[in-house]
């Protein structure tokens, strides 16, 4: 059949390109573009102009762009370890410093040193695996990257961290060598350590015993405890640089990649914030400067992930990572994996609170706690077990300083939004009360003294007090409501001034605090206070 | 989505609203390759391109503390992606291999420095920013539609098969070929429209 011009329903073509025509229209018009060709050219140039379909047929050809990103997408600028093993052979590898070599097994020497093979690449260096003739035995060479080490900063960084990282000796450190420099090229020299790493054993078996975990904390926490006897902190602790030796699997840390030393403040206040978010603590996701009690958060990441297989905070994006991170509490580790002790869960949850007050004050008690768990766990009958660690349960975000602060205009909403502050935290911080008290031997693990939060007002401890006499459930939903009328009443009021930014900040800070009181209740709900 | 572009702490603070995280994600996935290629193009190495690629990252993430957050002035993500375009266009089409970027302030300091960029080079990076924009809205749509429709686009219009053979092989008619391509089209145009910062 063969249309004529008045057959064209031109005002259909668009609604059709929307999605918008009745099914009867539709089955209508693609009939009529069977054969229409002014309609078939006016359906395209509507869709898109010439260029626009010349562009597609050139820019996604060849391309399965919705399979695979494209080359470059997902390069990463990772710190080097062991894990680079099996992607070392993707890249490109630029070796040509190295220098020519008299036996055919090997790539080339550097220094004095034959190496063998790249171990892995990253962002700032390259590892190389590398025999050391004099000594007979094999090493791990570390070299600053070529295209780096003109750069001035970075060949600071680099010998900083050289120093840094051999001044820390301990069973439980990868140790360094040597630090040295061949051709212009800085480089230092660790014990090649054979084995795997815990994130491969950890992809390879899935969650570990008890006794494992117990075993590679003890021994992570004690390593970090030698490096932070040098005032040293790794700053990028987590499961992928902690190798676990062939045979015995003795846990040692590697690639102090980031490690500063902690009063190293040009660095650290840079703002800078680099390595791999999942294990990062709250206070370095922030970009503030972070103490050796930020290594303390990531082993707790990495006792999480020892228990359940993944790490505690997962998001589709790194910064939806960070994001939980700092606000929001991970899942019970006992919901994933109900054979891990309470007891344990404790330690772990201690670790990854999100005020580093909040948490162990040093990895050398951690080293010693988790020490003792592992005697009784293991002899249960011998070796009494430690008392259960106390732990402020349910600080879902760090308190912020308010940010109605800024304005003193808005000072009284302030002394409103302080009681709002002071309930919620109430709220939050109830539960700690119920803890054990730690015994006289014990390490010193009492939960932090009650202090004011960071908003105006009460500190959740007054409160307390207050309120003690009508601590029940009814009370506490009449408290929320009544902060939620509150909230309410403000924001209201908060509209009607004038400035259109102040109406942002101030949207921020209300619904920061409604999802504080969204988790209260739930909070509410789970503990059946 | 094991790593991450060294991000300053003003991203962070600034990217609260899950929108905008949705817009910084959307940049660095059409940006990454995009600055990536484009400098491996110019004769970088890869060591290098990567390292142009980061310093790049990092200068516009530095920007996002000028980002004036009030709604008057349009969405987090067309000011993202317009101070993007404008700052790479003066850096990539004025490196050159062997150049440099030795840091963040450093980078900024060039940028400040570089007269207007040559036009070829200019045109060059228009053309490979689009081509990267049209990747990641296919990326982005191709979930929309049902395979044999997203077929019918893909076979007539990328891979240049004829339509009426396309329609056999698809058992639809040739009318809905035409209308499928060209529905698909549309909405690719839509969403690079999304990022393209004209």
């Amino acid at each position: 059949m063969i249309h004529s011009r008045s057959d064209c329903r031109p005002e259909q073509l668009q609604k059709a390109l929307d999605s918008r025509l009745p099914a009867d229209d539709e089955a209508e018009l693609l009939r009529h573009l069977d054969t229409c060709d002014t309609c078939r050219r006016q359906l395209e140039s509507l869709a898109a102009d010439a260029d626009d379909w010349a562009d597609v047929r050139e820019f996604l050809s060849g391309r399965e762009p919705w399979e695979d990103r494209p080359d470059g997408a997902d390069r990463t600028h990772e710190t080097q370890n062991q894990d680079s093993i099996n992607t070392a052979a993707d890249r490109p590898q630029r070796l040509d410093f190295l220098a020519p070599t008299d036996d055919p097994a090997m790539l080339g020497r550097l220094g004095p040193y034959e190496v063998q093979g790249v171990i892995g690449w990253g962002g700032m260096a390259v590892v190389l695996r590398a025999y050391d003739r004099s000594l007979n035995r094999n090493v791990a060479v570390k070299v600053l990257s070529p295209q780096l080490a003109t750069s001035g900063p970075a060949r600071q960084r680099f010998a900083r961290e050289a120093q840094a990282a051999a001044a820390v000796v301990h069973e439980h450190v990868v140790p360094i060598h040597a630090v040295s420099e061949a051709g212009g090229l800085p480089y230092l020299v660790m014990t090649y350590v054979p084995g795997r790493s815990l994130q491969q054993r950890i992809d390879q078996a899935g969650p570990l015993t008890v006794a494992e975990i117990l075993r590679i904390g003890m021994q992570t926490a004690a390593g970090l405890a030698a490096a932070h006897a040098q005032g040293l902190v790794h700053r990028d602790v987590k499961p992928a640089n902690i190798l676990l030796e062939n045979g015995v699997e003795r846990a040692m840390i590697a690639d102090f990649g980031l490690a500063r030393a902690a009063d190293d403040a040009s660095l650290t206040r840079s703002g800078i914030i680099a390595g791999t978010p999942h294990y990062m603590a709250p206070e370095q996701a922030e970009g503030q400067p972070a103490d050796h009690r930020a290594d303390l958060f990531s082993l707790g990441g990495v006792m999480y992930a020892m228990g359940t297989g993944h790490p505690p905070f997962r998001a589709e994006t790194a910064l939806a990572v960070l994001r939980r991170i700092c606000q929001q509490p991970p899942r019970p580790i006992r919901q994933i994996n109900p054979e891990i002790p309470d007891w344990l869960a404790a330690v772990v949850e201690k670790l990854l609170a999100k005020d580093p007050s909040d948490r162990f004050q040093s990895a050398a008690e951690v080293a010693e706690l988790l020490g003792r768990y592992l005697a009784h766990f293991q002899h249960p009958t011998a070796v009494p077990a430690p008392r259960k660690v106390a732990v402020r349960r349910g600080a879902a975000g760090r308190t912020k300083k308010p940010l109605w602060h800024h304005r003193p205009q808005l000072a009284w909403l302030a002394s409103a939004l302080a009681a709002a502050v002071g309930v919620s935290a109430l709220l939050y911080f109830g539960p700690w009360f119920s803890y054990d008290e730690p015994s006289a031997g014990s390490p010193p693990v009492a939960p932090a003294p009650p202090r004011a939060s960071d908003g105006q007002g009460l500190s959740p401890a007054a409160v307390f007090e207050l309120t003690r006499g009508s601590f029940d459930r009814q009370q506490w939903e009449t408290d929320v409501d009544q902060v939620r009328r509150r909230i309410a009443e403000l924001e209201a009021t908060f509209h009607q001034v004038p400035e259109p930014r102040s109406g942002q900040v101030w949207a921020e800070g209300v619904s920061q605090l409604q999802q504080q009181l969204d988790e209260l209740r739930r909070q509410l709900d789970d503990h059946s206070l | 989505m094991d790593q991450m572009p060294e991000t300053r702490r003003s991203l962070l603070l600034r990217i609260r609203d899950p929108g905008d995280d949705e817009a910084w994600t959307e940049f660095l996935e059409i940006y990454q390759p995009l600055i990536y290629r484009f400098a491996r193009r110019k004769g970088f190495q890869h060591a290098d391109a990567e390292e142009l690629t980061q310093e790049a990252l990092i200068a516009v993430a530095s920007a996002i503390e000028r980002w004036d957050p009030d709604p008057r002035r349009g969405t987090f993500r067309g000011w993202l992606f317009r101070i993007a375009r404008n700052m790479m266009i003066n850096f990539l089409t004025r490196a050159r291999p062997g150049e440099k970027a030795t840091g963040g302030t450093d980078f900024h300091r060039l940028l400040q420095q570089q007269p207007a960029a040559d036009g070829q080079s200019t045109v060059e990076f228009v053309r490979e920013y689009r081509r990267e924009v049209f990747c990641w809205a296919a990326r982005e749509i191709h979930g929309e539609f049902q395979d044999v429709t997203w077929q019918a686009f893909w076979q007539t219009a990328v891979a240049g098969h004829p339509i009426a053979e396309t329609a056999r092989q698809l058992g639809m008619s040739v009318g809905a070929v035409y209308a499928a391509r060209s529905r698909i089209m549309a909405r690719l145009r839509r969403k690079a429209k999304q990022v393209e910062g004209q």
